[in-house]
């Protein structure tokens, strides 16, 4: 399974080390911590990790019949390590983001390919 | 080929025995845990038991049960943890979410012994419908090593990579700078820092551009593009007028 733009993703994201991210699964589960790493296959290593509550952010619940649903159960832990196939989405904190760098490059990286 | 967790009744050897592993594929074992309990989604703990880790599964067997054991592939982790939150779960132990890719649309949700409702009671299990799995050792001390030890299998299994048309096989052959790990895990490079990406004296491949800057892309040379956006540019620099400049030179 190849994603098209994932070095660009890859290089993005070893930026944000450090960061507070929040990942959302595609299992509809969200993680919020710290980025510790993230390697060439988009794993994701997060420390302070916490589950996002669910009720807060009710948009980020959607339907997903890929994947069976299941009631998130409470979970704090502190590390994790994520799998780079089930990451939909990884949310960025609003500082860490260079719209103009990161338009910039996704253009670049669309018309190179 | 196999997704999400399974059943294991086949052993190796005599007494408790191990698990079977598959030696000829390159399978070997990493790390023996004995005194270990398996918590499958909201059942109750399964124990006493040995957990097996090798470089591509999961294995639990029972010690007092040669039929009842429990595998899963690293491919169909999608996460692992370490849980001592004794709210979410009453011991330290490791979380896990397990994915079976084979659970698509049309599969109802509707319950667990959907499919096996000719079973004595619950004792067979759909394990396909199992999405969370606890690994509670009696030794939470083991906890910092197991979660490792997880983290190292599940490197070594990506998921695989099909190669692009007309592109090269992506997911292995990224090249960034040399020195930004030290680590163990050949060909598998976590960055810790931005620090580890100060810069490029290690890129050894000139077909592989170090790709660690935002824009870089592999195998196309942008500095040819950068060079004929500069030609372009020396035009528009002479022309002062603000009507219509000639394409083919102002002067």
């Amino acid at each position: 399974m190849v994603i098209p733009g994932v070095q660009l993703f890859f290089s993005y994201f070893k930026d944000l080390v450090g960061r507070e991210v929040t990942v959302e699964l595609k299992n509809d589960l969200a993680i919020r911590g710290t980025l510790h790493s993230v390697d060439q296959y988009l794993n994701i290593k997060l420390e302070n990790t916490r589950v996002v509550d669910q009720d807060k952010y009710p948009h980020m619940v959607k339907p997903n019949s890929f994947f069976y649903f299941f009631p998130p159960s409470r979970l704090s832990v502190r590390n994790c390590f994520i799998r780079g196939s089930v990451v939909r989405y990884v949310q960025l904190p609003p500082e860490g983001v260079d719209v103009e760098l990161l338009h910039d490059a996704t253009r670049r990286e669309a018309r190179g390919g | 080929m196999a997704t999400g967790l399974r059943l294991v009744t086949e052993r190796a050897g005599s007494g408790a025995g191990q698990p079977v592993f598959d030696t000829g594929n390159d399978e070997e074992l990493m790390l023996v845990q004995p005194g270990v309990s398996i918590v499958l989604g909201n059942r109750p703990p399964e124990f006493p038991g040995t957990l097996y880790i090798s470089n591509k599964q999961i294995v639990w067997l029972s010690d007092t049960d040669r039929e009842k054991g429990y595998a899963v592939n690293f491919v169909s982790v999608s996460l692992h943890a370490v849980s001592r939150d004794p709210e979410s779960y009453s011991s330290p132990c490791i979380y896990t979410q397990v994915i079976d890719t084979l659970i698509e649309t049309g599969t109802d949700d509707d319950d667990d012994e959907s499919e096996n409702s000719d079973s004595e009671g619950t004792e067979i299990l759909n394990l396909s419908k199992i999405t969370e799995m606890r690994l509670v050792p009696s030794d939470p001390n083991q906890l910092d090593t197991l979660f490792a030890t997880f983290c190292q299998c599940a490197e070594l299994n990506p998921d695989p990579v099909e190669a692009l048309q007309g592109e090269e096989e992506v997911g292995h052959n990224w090249v960034f700078s040399a020195d930004q790990l030290e680590d163990d895990e050949g060909g598998h490079n976590w960055v810790f820092s931005a620090d580890q990406l100060e810069d490029d004296e290690g890129t050894e491949d000139e077909d592989q551009d170090s790709t660690h800057a935002i824009g870089a892309n592999g195998n196309h040379d942008l500095a040819h593009s950068v060079v004929q956006l500069q030609i372009n540019d020396q035009r528009f620099e002479d022309a002062e007028e603000m009507g219509q400049y000639d394409k083919n030179g102002a002067n």
